[in-house]
């Protein structure tokens, strides 16, 4: 019986305990050969790491497994992806304002907020889509993707938190505009090359001066 | 030097002097089976049979001064290991725990898991089984005991016994909640064995934790470390306890103990789930001081 393992039967208890050692401790009732009682604090510290760093392992082994259970979406569009994605958050809505403060947290007093897990759970769940759909983007355009993709999302699960009865007409509502906000800052960009070719054109055009 | 001064040491067991010859006709008996499995006593290579008594004979000559010699080695960072150590496992916390402290001759971690259950916890039933294979060890922690609230409660009790082989009618099967070992693992012969049956006597859900020296890896830092070793340790075993060679071998033991990853994988190997196979927070081991001493824990499931 392997950690990852333990982790696995353990994300399934975190719709009664939360995000808590608690749900870690008592993975140990799922074995194929349960244990009399649960798991020691020590067990747990020496298995998932001190104090509020097993927690923090707990809620990126949940969110590797939301991000699994995308694939078993009905369709493969983005938006039948995204939704799916947003369906896995329902059992747990009440715990999860809780785990994302925990996974903003600083582990030592400094900086007062961490920023990267956040950005990095919205552009892994785009990159995640992204791959499912079979999307093929080079260059920049493969981070302004993800970037979009990354920011509906984030937009979407924070609509969810406090309002989960309307979140996916609002998915739709964002994947749209911003659908649009792509096509117009395209079109922006041609025309500013335009607009700085034929500026360059001119200055050329008027001579050493 | 070392090597003759070891030898002395060995001699003085009831050895027959069956491997003598009393005369230069005599043919040399056939030393070749004996030898035939060797293992490493320090920078020594010896025949596996001989390493246990080669290391109570270490230990017998070490045992009065043990503490003096530890705190002057270290610079007193060892009591910060050990407290460490026992702040990691939290003994007690949630009701009394059976703990057995194999190798823990004179009681360090013994002591500290019982203070810490009684005054964080307000565990008194909390109970440790001290084992080790130096008798002298054992009198020594004894007698540190008879000083402490624990002596003649049914919280402590010395044993003399092998960690290799712990005899199943004093140590059944899944009895303990928490094993530890500290600064004994790398004087046993054989680690898998000792590994084996620490799985053995822990209860299912039980902890394994292991503090011992380890390999610094950072290069400038384990230079220094390297000179202070080899040059002040020896020196101080001189000075202060009289006994150059066998501070020789406690600092040759070190350096051939396995690194952090090897041993986390031999734990893995004899059947305990551990974190991860990195350093730190969730990871099978957690460096002290660099990596000059180094926690590794393990659970089984």
């Amino acid at each position: 019986m392997s950690r990852p393992q333990l982790l696995q039967l353990a994300i399934p208890l975190v719709q009664t305990y939360g995000f808590t050692r608690a749900a870690l401790s008592h993975s140990v009732f799922r074995l194929p050969k349960p244990h009399s009682e649960q798991l020691s604090d020590s067990a747990v510290t020496a298995l998932f790491g001190e104090g509020n760093d097993a927690r923090k392992t707990l809620i990126d082994a949940w969110l590797e497994d939301a991000r699994q259970h995308m694939r078993a979406s009905p369709s493969p569009t983005i938006k039948a992806i995204l939704t799916q994605r947003l369906k896995q958050n329902e059992p747990v809505l009440q715990f999860l304002p809780e785990a994302f403060a925990l996974l903003a947290s600083p582990t030592n007093g400094l900086p007062p907020l961490d920023p990267l897990p956040a950005l990095k759970h919205a552009g892994s769940v785009a990159d995640e889509a992204c791959h499912i759909v079979g999307e093929h983007n080079i260059g920049l355009a493969w981070y302004s993707r993800r970037a979009t993709l990354g920011a509906v999302y984030a937009a979407a699960e924070l609509h969810q938190l406090n309002s989960p009865s309307t979140v996916y007409d609002f998915l739709e509502s964002l994947l749209d505009s911003s659908g649009k906000v792509e096509s117009a800052l395209q079109d922006a960009g041609t025309f500013a090359g335009y607009i700085g070719r034929s500026w360059a054109g001119i200055i050329k055009s008027r001579g050493p001066f | 030097m070392f090597a003759s001064n070891i030898a002395r040491r060995a001699c003085r067991t009831n050895r027959p002097f069956r491997h003598c010859r009393f005369n230069h006709n005599q043919p040399t008996p056939n030393q070749n089976q004996e030898s035939s499995r060797a293992t490493h006593f320090g920078f020594q290579t010896v025949p596996e049979e001989q390493k246990e008594s080669l290391v109570k004979n270490v230990f017998d000559s070490v045992a009065s001064s043990y503490d003096l010699m530890n705190d002057a080695m270290s610079l007193g960072i060892h009591r910060l290991w050990k407290d460490e150590l026992v702040s990691l496992l939290k003994p007690g916390a949630r009701g009394p725990q059976k703990c057995i402290d194999v190798a823990g001759g004179t009681g360090d971690i013994a002591l500290r898991i019982l203070d810490h259950a009684r005054e964080r916890y307000a565990d008194r039933e909390t109970a440790v089984d001290v084992v080790d294979i130096n008798g002298e060890m054992l009198r020594e922690g004894f007698k540190r005991f008879k000083k402490t609230m624990y002596h003649n409660t049914p919280q402590i009790a010395f044993q003399e016994a092998n960690a290799q082989a712990l005899p199943t009618e004093r140590f059944p099967d899944n009895t303990y909640d928490l094993y530890t070992i500290a600064f004994g693992i790398r004087n046993c012969t054989s680690i898998p064995d000792v590994l084996k049956e620490a799985h053995r006597v822990l209860k299912p859900g039980g902890t394994f934790a292991c503090l011992e020296f380890s390999r610094v890896n950072n290069p400038l830092l384990s230079t220094v470390y390297d000179q202070y070793s080899f040059s002040i340790i020896p020196l101080l075993g001189t000075i202060l306890a009289g006994d150059r060679a066998s501070y020789q071998y406690l600092v040759e033991s070190i350096r051939n103990f396995p690194p952090q990853p090897e041993f986390a994988q031999m734990i893995v190997d004899a059947g305990f789930t551990t974190g991860g196979m990195f350093e730190g927070k969730g990871g099978a081991w957690r460096d002290l001081t660099f990596g000059v001493a180094a926690i590794h824990t393990g659970v089984k499931v």
